[in-house]
């Protein structure tokens, strides 16, 4: 286990994200409405720069002809293919135990940002 | 003929051959309407306001989003900054370039081919003239179908240009392509050796009908039968003896899948024992015409959760000469020459990222 200094909070407030490269790896961390995340920027799926594509939410498996909106904000959609990963585990929505995208821990101490590998 | 174009000619291909993989379907994007108006004569200039597929579109967006350019605009618009994405990303030698025009889903003939020519000034000027010294970008002419003869007038047209190497069209249609009133356009083909791609979109929108019966609830099922319009298509080709009449005519299905391709010709193939007498002209079995007249492009590539399965049907289809690899940047099921395949073994990559297309396009490398 490695500890990175990612710099100050307040300079990733809630809704940014960035992209970071520590110890070879592309990584995008995340404030989603004041969590912290950061997942690995490589879609299992084809290598696309996952952290890039749009957070929100999607809509739940349900009954046909119903739709339910949830898990606004902790839904990370890939640029290229539409895959869907959560970001507080890095499971996909359409397979979460077989796909999945590494994710690593962020904390918030004496307000800097550290990224545990 | 622009100054440049001229230059262009003057150089011919004489470029040095570029070597890489081969890419048979990539995306130009006008940055708006205004670049498409700019190359429109009147009445159609103050018409035209870029009409495009107005349902069947994905959740998330028809473009990669990480393929917007720096400078902003669509995914597609900027050539320098396709250069880079995916041309030096990838090892592209060539690019071959389907504009989007959706020209056939209009009842209005002559604004469909004004349309149609409109993107072709533009897609010669801006990327087959200008950012394309190395030739790296090769174009495809645009027709709409809706007036054979205007689509063969257009061919005639561009068909001298050094940097045009086939025509396309819309499958979404009114009739299947193997009819007679389509002849025009495959006549122009045979005369200047250009091969036709088909590529998919405009299925049941407009004047089209939908291939399938009625219109799918879905995007998500209307781009899975994307391969039954192709199916319609091919069968119809084949059984028109439109090969027969055009022996000179080659014909690329891209974007429709490839699974279907095996399975088809085992149908017809059987059928045509029984009921040849119905169509005497196709004198060979219908899945002979294909290594001369037909090619497959990959995208978007079916995967089974099994890769042996996918290289089995590969070997039924005869995937070693008949199909080239696609990514259909910079749409959002860009396939990644990376990673978009199970191992192949050396022959059938060859063949698939570089052999098959510059044979067909006549590319050497």
């Amino acid at each position: 286990m490695s500890v990175h200094v990612l710099g100050p909070a307040a300079e990733l407030p809630p809704g940014s994200r960035r992209i970071v490269e520590v110890a070879g790896r592309s990584i995008g961390v995340f404030n989603a409405g004041g969590r912290y995340y950061a997942l690995r920027n490589a879609c299992p799926h084809q290598g696309a720069p996952l952290c890039l594509g749009r957070v929100g939410g999607t809509t739940a498996p349900g009954a046909p002809g119903e739709y339910r909106w949830e898990r606004d904000g902790e839904i990370l959609r890939c640029p290229w293919h539409g895959w869907e990963f959560e970001l507080p585990t890095g499971r996909s929505v359409f397979d979460p135990d077989g796909t999945h995208v590494r994710c690593y821990p962020v904390t918030a101490e004496g307000g800097v940002l550290l990224l545990h590998l | 003929m622009s100054e440049q174009l001229e230059t262009v000619r003057s150089q011919g291909n004489a470029a040095p051959a570029r070597q890489g993989i081969l890419d048979a379907d990539v995306h130009p994007v006008p940055a708006g309407p205004d670049e498409v108006r700019a190359y429109m004569d009147m009445p159609w200039r103050e018409r035209f306001a870029g009409e495009k597929r107005t349902f069947y579109l994905p959740v998330h967006g028809t473009g990669r989003k990480d393929a917007v350019p720096p400078a902003g605009g669509p995914p597609g618009s900027d050539p320098s900054f396709m250069r880079a994405q995916l041309l030096e990303e990838y090892g592209v030698a060539h690019a071959i370039l389907i504009c989007r025009t959706f020209c056939n889903i209009h009842p209005d003939a002559d604004y469909a081919a004004a349309i149609a020519s409109a993107h072709n000034r533009w897609l010669a000027e801006r990327w087959l003239e200008q950012h394309n010294g190395d030739g790296a970008f090769k174009g495809s002419i645009t027709v709409a179908q809706q007036d054979p003869q205007l689509a063969a007038a257009e061919i005639d047209r561009w068909a001298g240009h050094p940097h045009m190497v086939q025509v396309t069209m819309d499958s979404g249609a009114r009739a299947p392509f193997g009819q007679r009133f389509y002849h025009p356009i495959y006549e122009a083909c045979e005369r200047h050796r250009l091969p036709l791609a088909l590529h998919p979109g405009t299925e049941g929108m407009g004047i089209n009908h939908q291939p399938s019966p009625g219109y799918p609830s879905h995007y998500i099922e209307w781009h899975t039968n994307m391969a039954l319009s192709f199916q319609a298509h091919l069968t119809s080709l084949l059984c028109e003896g439109v090969f027969e009449r055009f022996p000179g005519l080659r014909v690329v299905f891209v974007e429709g899948g490839i699974a279907w391709l095996a399975p088809l010709m085992w149908r017809l193939d059987s059928h045509w024992r029984s009921l040849r007498p119905e169509v005497p002209w196709v004198r060979r079995r219908p899945s002979e015409y294909l290594p001369e007249h037909v090619r497959l492009t990959t995208q978007p590539l079916e995967r089974p959760e099994r890769d042996e399965d996918l290289l089995a049907l590969m070997e039924m289809m005869d995937a070693e000469r008949l199909l080239m690899f696609s990514s259909d940047y910079p749409h959002w099921d860009f396939d990644s020459p990376r990673r978009a395949f199970p191992r192949l073994p050396p022959r059938l990559h060859e063949a698939i990222f570089s052999a098959n297309a510059r044979a067909f396009y006549d590319l050497p490398g």
